[in-house]
């Protein structure tokens, strides 16, 4: 939309964005000629009009920035399109607002597809990521088998890990039967307890 | 995609600054463009076209056949540079609806047409006249013109392709269905004119669905 300027705070904002332009433009036209330094100098003089712009159109810092990016890129990519002596600013906001248009495009895309899952925080499929928490699981557990009774600890390993059978852990513990039985009952609802007690806490 | 990945692209950038050769404006280009396809239609229409039968054609019809080829020409003129404006970044996107008034006077143009004829000739109005030729020519006239069109176009490597593909789609057509005019032994029916626009259709879909590939490259 067109707009009448008014008053010498208005007309010195004009002067300052056409002096800008003709800046960028003259810096713009070097590039164009392969000077490097011209261009990387044009590239840090619109660097703070092209991420206004990107921020304007774009929901969070993350992908103004990813706008910002991509519209360096195409600006690399159709440098050749712009005409000497002419304005920089409208050929620069229409490249950064098709790019702000891609970037919303891409990523209502990937809402569309993917699913936000907070649990997906606690847990991951490489099994290195989740040390913290087996490191405090083992370190619980052991624990917990330190309040165990020798014998206790004993008829657990023999009848429950090693799988033995009642008669086969006596022969190798030498406890009886019944007592191996009861180790095993009481081994088990103190772990039981003691889990209870950690979960409480 | 943090602000130091930024600086870092920057200096990429601008480290690859290969010289390149700004584009000429894209009126100069279009006009350009233009000139070649008129040399090029001319030599044809020279060499091979029916003018005898078009004159006889347009015997008595003068005053609705000339607008509605001029409408057709006018369409495709400003599609095509259009599509030249388009194809530049910050130029003005109102190109997009140039062409549309002169479209509308060549449907409007060519229907008023055919139903005159409808009205003199009765049923022979709706016969299928020979359409399927017109269909094969407006799309090979379409090849030829929209090929070297494209070629063009694409130099700019439009960062909108879609709508320059659009704008240059129906300006192929148009320009292929003005050149049909000088190669079409028969009045028009309405059957035919939809087949025309059925081309016509077929051309400016086909520059859409390729844009990206066509045009941005």
């Amino acid at each position: 939309m067109a707009f009448r300027l008014q008053g010498p705070a208005e007309a010195e904002l004009t002067r300052t964005g056409d002096r800008r332009n003709e800046m960028s433009g003259e810096l713009l036209a070097a590039a164009q000629r392969g000077d490097s330094a011209a261009y990387s100098a044009f590239l840090h003089a619109i660097l703070p009009f092209v991420r206004s712009l990107a921020r304007r159109r774009s929901w969070s810092e993350d992908m103004a920035e990813e706008v910002v990016q991509d519209a360096l890129l195409t600006i690399h990519r159709v440098r050749h399109t712009y005409e000497p002596g002419r304005p920089v600013e409208p050929w620069l906001a229409a490249i950064v607002a098709r790019r702000a248009i891609d970037a919303m495009r891409r990523r209502g895309r990937q809402s569309a597809r993917e699913v936000h899952d907070a649990a997906a925080y606690e847990t991951f499929a490489d099994p290195q990521a989740n040390r913290n928490e087996a490191g405090e699981a083992a370190e619980t557990l052991a624990r917990m088998m330190a309040a165990l009774t020798p014998r206790q600890k004993e008829a657990l390993d023999l009848v429950k890990l090693k799988e033995m059978s009642l008669a086969e852990a006596s022969a190798a513990s030498g406890q009886s039967i019944a007592s191996l039985k009861v180790n095993v009952h009481r081994a088990i609802r103190k772990l039981r307890l003691g889990q209870g007690g950690e979960a409480g806490e | 995609m943090s602000a130091r990945r930024t600086e870092a692209l920057i200096a990429a950038i601008a480290a690859d600054a290969r010289p390149v050769k700004p584009l000429a404006p894209p009126l100069r280009r279009s006009l350009a463009t233009l000139g070649l396809l008129a040399l090029a239609g001319g030599l044809a229409i020279l060499l091979f076209a029916d003018i005898k039968g078009l004159l006889a054609r347009y015997s008595g019809r003068e005053e609705m056949m000339m607008p509605e080829m001029a409408a057709m020409l006018a369409t495709g003129l400003l599609a095509v540079t259009g599509a030249f404006f388009l194809a530049i970044p910050g130029r003005s996107r109102r190109w997009l609806w140039a062409p549309l008034p002169p479209l509308i006077a060549w449907i409007g143009l060519s229907g008023m047409g055919c139903w005159r004829d409808l009205a003199r000739e009765g049923a022979a109005g709706w016969a299928l006249g020979e359409s399927a030729d017109c269909l094969v020519f407006i799309l090979a006239a379409s090849v030829a013109i929209g090929a070297p069109l494209v070629w063009r176009l694409s130099r700019a490597r439009p960062i909108e392709p879609l709508r320059v593909a659009l704008l240059a789609g129906l300006g192929t057509a148009a320009l292929a269905a003005f050149l049909l005019q000088f190669f079409h032994p028969f009045t028009v029916t309405f059957l035919d004119l939809g087949v025309h626009f059925a081309a016509v259709s077929i051309v400016i879909g086909a520059m859409a669905l390729a844009n990206r590939r066509l045009l941005a490259r």
